[in-house]
């Protein structure tokens, strides 16, 4: 595979790939960027380094016989089907022609996702082969959703996320899952599973969250005997430990994260283990936090008044349920006016201004707007967390142990696999509504497959739930090719108006499921789906487009009518849907890469992104579509300011049952009031969780590199 | 000279409410902002790809390292605090003092990478080689000798020297590893150590030139001449130094282009022309890239911490922030 045909022009000539990537981020003489610098760059990775290091086979059918017997790929796999087939397949995929658009694009391919031998030296995969593999291990025998899928993918309409697209078909491989939930309870044994489980699942890929907050505070009494317990920051330790000691075959290393309530007494403990100056065994490095915050935070620093904390032991004895399942923001002044609970209190601006000082320092903690999040759920439970990228949000219910650890009875924990369409190629899908449909199938497949004995609070939970979460990427890039800016009205527009048309087709794929399969998911009886109460925003309202421009958008895509809607209400009601949760849009860092694509629904953090990755080390991206011709609708997410984010994340929140990965990018000079104002502004526009805070330092004045592209005043 | 660096004889309450210079705020701030400690970095997740170095490899990367910290142990003990006497406000000894001790947090950062990535014998021994290099010591104690000398505006200009100029034939080491993927945690502090650097040439450059205003064309000419006399005594040690260090791997020349662009840096730092034509300061771009001051990388947070975030600065809200 050659990535393209032309002679390296003279300037470029005599230089190493690297170094020819690295010249995107420097103007020419003329003061432009020098994209044919990066597409050399990708060429002479290909001369350089692939073709030289990719072990040869005369056929497909000698290659695949190697993989098997050697171990590399699962025979199970290949023997679902014909060979015939299977060879009909590869073609297909060979002849797409497929070209990686930039260096980084095939640099990722080959330094993280490709079959290499197992001393790791020589490559056993070109992208054409992972992507067969993948299609044929997800459509498990059925021939028509292996085309299909390899069709999606090649073309780039679809792309499953990375456990996914790194393992399947793979013999010595990590599960396809990407994301793990786990609650922890206020004893030992739970606490104990917790990091086992924590261990289990890193080992097996994916990150891995926990939810903290029931876990009595740092000085509360155990067996009545005040001042005892160490509260959450040595469990913290305990996990930042465990994470880094497992790792998915090296593959990708360990991450966790944790989850806290704002009205826990360790608060404050919590976010000063990431500040600046935190003593060493304090300090937590690597693992990620959260905050839970409920609306009753909001209410108590709007009337700049104290926010009491409250014991997780003292209200789990007086509610009989755990501190997480109870809400903060109902029974707030009936807590505080309960003499049983031991409570603490801080200043409720101050708690956000302290939040905002760690997130300078920090970029942590994520949050989770807790009340939102829960109105907007349509499971009966609560979601009491997110996960690792905070766009997870289901219910789960507290496990049970014996003293031996086993389960006296086993609750629910939450899983999820996710994988993303890009929006640019879906829109132009010869049909949206097929694109959608074959990936909710991959997608539900995934989980159909995974049974993680190792965790049955996990496994249990996947069983009964087959939750997905179907993400999207490259609303930038698509936006500026299309010539609209993002956050402009019509860029919200179409933002509305993409994500509507697409949750229909993704509860209509599921719904084909339940009745194809004739299961739903387990408490589908319970939820606003069964209800219909879910529908009664798009039957009882019209959504269209606002702006001329997104009508021309969508000449060629249908978008569904309130008799669409009526339609699917009544099948939902009558048959279920299969999948408890559908949608989930993650930060997409590695696999918009491949797949050419600006990241998530954000705007560009740069026109040319300065990328640096354990495993990459530090490379230069140049956005999707970007010439030096349309610079101007590249405005990166630091230019852009947080207004238009969010009222980006907000329009398309509106139709996604789960979260969406909200980072906020802001200017050195910005002060902990600007994020707190971000803050504020993203609670009160619905959206349900905050990502991380990435903060832009420039170079101070007469500093500076000249004449690199990123360090443009 | 003297044996002993000057001390300041008279002390005033320091004001920061009445500024003569506002660029000493500004370069207050920066640095105020800027503070950091080794410890904020994962260094650790550099362990495996430490293993994957060759030896010849490993042993470059150690001296290069004992190198830096001759340098900034140099510079932290006795450099910026020899300028606080001749300053001439009282924020500027400020931000010398600030200064001193950001060069002392780097001289120990270098030991949390050794630490981290090498056996006591190593460091041993390339603590040995850092006193027994003959170019080593001699650049140490060629600046060493103008910061116990008597001229304030030559201990200005050996100080930019050494803060823009001498400190890159090291730093080039972890920028080439980090752009083909090796020891990047060790590229983000050495990055934040960069980033400081180029704060403290540019500000004592700056000094330099204020220092310059009103003094008679004479002496200034003797100045200009000394800067070129010492930068190309220097330049020529450096050489040496590079290839001593860099001619097992093959960089030495790559890594001179490198040392001509920071000796133009420097001299503009200090206000005066270029002394190497652009024909001989083509850096390896991925190098010139990875070089950028600005916090601005869109790093994965799973496997480090990053170079951009920043103390920040507290303010409170105010009701009308909380009107909804």
């Amino acid at each position: 595979m050659k990535t393209d045909t032309k002679e390296v022009p003279e300037a470029f000539q005599g230089l190493g790939y690297h170094e020819l990537n690295a010249m995107l981020n420097l103007y020419d003489k003329d003061g432009k960027i020098q994209f044919a610098a990066d597409r050399a760059a990708a060429r002479q990775y290909f001369l350089q380094h692939v073709n030289n290091n990719t072990v040869f086979f005369h056929d497909l059918d000698e290659k695949l016989e190697y993989l098997v017997k050697h171990e590399y790929y699962e025979r199970e796999t290949i023997d679902q089907y014909t060979m015939n087939f299977v060879r009909g397949l590869y073609a297909h995929a060979y002849k797409k022609k497929f070209r990686f658009e930039t260096f980084l694009g095939a640099f990722k391919f080959y330094t993280s996702y490709t079959l290499k031998t197992f001393d790791g030296n020589r490559f056993l995969e070109r992208y054409e082969d992972r992507v067969c593999m993948v299609a044929l291990h997800l459509a498990r025998g059925n021939e028509q959703l292996a085309t299909q899928l390899v069709d999606e993918i090649m073309d780039g309409r679809f792309q499953p996320a990375t456990p996914t697209f790194l393992n399947a078909g793979k013999a010595q491989r990590g599960e396809l899952v990407s994301c793990f939930l786990l609650r922890v309870e206020d004893n030992m044994e739970s606490i104990a599973r917790g990091i086992n489980s924590s261990l289990q699942l890193s080992k097996r890929g994916g990150g891995v969250a926990l939810s903290l907050t029931n876990i009595r505070e740092h000085g509360a009494p155990i067996k009545q005997i005040e001042n005892q317990s160490s509260g959450v920051i040595p469990v913290m330790k305990l996990l930042e430990d465990s994470f880094s000691y497992a790792n998915q075959l090296g593959a990708r290393q360990g991450a966790g994260a944790v989850y806290l309530h704002a009205h826990h007494p360790d608060i404050y403990r919590f976010l000063d283990t990431k500040r600046e100056n935190a003593d060493e065994k304090v300090r937590i490095k690597t693992l990620s936090l959260g905050v839970v915050v409920p609306d009753i935070t909001f209410q108590l620093a709007q009337t700049n008044e104290d926010m009491y904390l409250f014991s997780p032991y003292d209200v789990e004895r007086v509610y009989g349920i755990p501190f997480s399942d109870v809400s903060v923001t109902e029974k707030y002044y009936e807590m505080v006016d309960d003499s049983r609970i031991k409570k603490t209190k801080i200043n409720a601006r101050e708690f956000f201004q302290t939040l905002a000082e760690i997130q300078f320092e920090s970029g942590y903690p994520y949050v989770m707007f807790e009340d939102t999040v829960n109105r907007a759920n349509p499971i009966k439970g609560k979601v009491i967390m997110s996960n690792l990228c905070s766009e997870i949000l289901q219910v789960s219910s507290p496990s049970v142990y014996k003293e031996d650890l086993g389960y006296e009875e086993i609750g629910k924990d939450i899983s999820c696999n996710l994988g993303s369409l890009n929006i640019a190629k879906a829109m132009d899908s010869p049909d949206l509504g097929a694109t959608v449909e074959t990936a909710i199938r991959a997608l539900s497949a995934v989980s159909d497959m995974s049974y993680i004995g190792s965790v049955p609070s996990i496994a249990e939970g996947n069983k009964a739930s087959h939750a997905i979460g179907l993400g999207q990427m490259n609303l930038h890039g698509y936006l500026a090719r299309e010539h609209v800016h993002y956050g402009s009205e019509e860029g919200l527009d179409f933002t509305n108006i993409y994500f509507y048309t697409v949750l229909f087709h993704a509860l209509s794929s599921s719904n084909k499921l339940a009745m194809e399969t004739g299961e739903t998911f387990g408490g589908f009886e319970d939820s606003k789906y069964a209800s219909g109460e879910f529908f009664d925003k798009y039957t009882q309202a019209e959504w269209v487009p606002q702006t001329e421009k997104v009508r021309e958008l969508f000449a060629n895509v249908h978008i569904p009518t309130q008799q669409d809607w009526e339609q699917l209400k009544a099948s939902v009601m009558e048959h279920g849907i299969y999948n408890q949760n559908l949608q989930a849009v993650p930060p997409t860092g590695s696999i918009s890469y491949i797949n050419n694509s600006t990241s998530s629904i954000h705007p560009v953090a740069a026109k040319i992104e300065i990328r640096k990755e354990g495993k990459l080390g530090r490379v230069y991206y140049p956005a999707p579509y970007l010439t030096n011709e349309n610079l101007d609708y590249y405005q990166d997410a630091y230019e852009i300011g947080y207004e238009k984010i969010v009222d980006t994340y907000a329009a398309a929140t509106q139709h996604v049952d789960q979260g969406l990965s909200l980072t906020l990018f802001f200017k050195d000079t910005a002060t902990t009031r600007d994020i707190n104002r971000a803050q504020i502004y993203a609670w009160r526009k619905g959206i349900k969780t905050l990502y991380y805070i990435r903060l832009r330092q420039l170079a101070l004045e007469g500093t500076e590199v000249e004449g690199c592209v990123s360090c443009a005043l | 000279m003297t044996d002993q660096v000057k001390l300041q004889h008279h002390v005033e309450a320091i004001n920061w409410n009445r500024i003569q210079d506002e660029k000493d705020v500004e370069v207050w701030n920066r640095l105020v902002n800027n503070f950091w400690l080794p410890e904020k970095i994962p260094l650790s997740n550099d362990v495996q790809s430490w293993n994957t170095l060759t030896e010849d490899e490993k042993l470059l990367t150690m001296r290069v390292f004992t190198g830096l910290t001759l340098l900034d142990t140099l510079q932290g003990t006795v450099g910026a605090v020899s300028l606080i006497p001749d300053a001439l406000t009282p924020h500027e000894e400020a931000v010398y003092t600030n200064i001193a001790f950001m060069e002392s947090v780097h001289a120990k950062s270098y030991s949390s990478i050794f630490s981290t990535l090498a056996s006591t014998k190593e460091i041993d021994e390339a603590f040995r080689w850092s006193l027994e290099n003959v170019n080593l010591q001699k650049k140490a104690s060629i600046i060493e000798a103008y910061y116990y000398g008597e001229d304030p505006l030559k201990r200005k200009i050996a100080s930019t020297l050494l803060e823009s100029f001498l400190f890159y034939s090291g730093f080039y080491l972890p920028m080439y590893w980090s752009s083909r993927a090796k020891l990047t945690n060790t590229a983000d502090l050495i990055r934040l150590i960069i980033r400081d650097e180029a704060v403290h040439g540019y500000y004592i450059g700056y000094k330099f030139q204020k220092n310059l205003e009103g003094l008679s064309e004479e002496r200034k000419t003797e100045l200009k001449d000394y800067t070129f006399e010492l930068l190309y005594e220097l330049y020529e040690n450096e050489v040496q130094y590079t290839h001593d260090l860099y001619d097992s791997v093959g960089l030495s020349e790559d890594v001179k282009k490198f040392l001509h662009y920071n000796a133009n840096k420097a001299l503009m730092n200090l206000g005066y022309e270029a002394m190497f034509p652009s024909s001989v300061t083509d850096v390896n771009p991925a190098i010139l890239s990875a070089l950028s001051p600005n916090a601005d990388e869109n790093h994965d947070f799973f496997s480090g911490s990053g170079s951009s975030y920043v103390i920040g600065k507290a303010v409170n809200t105010e009701d009308e922030d909380w009107d909804f």
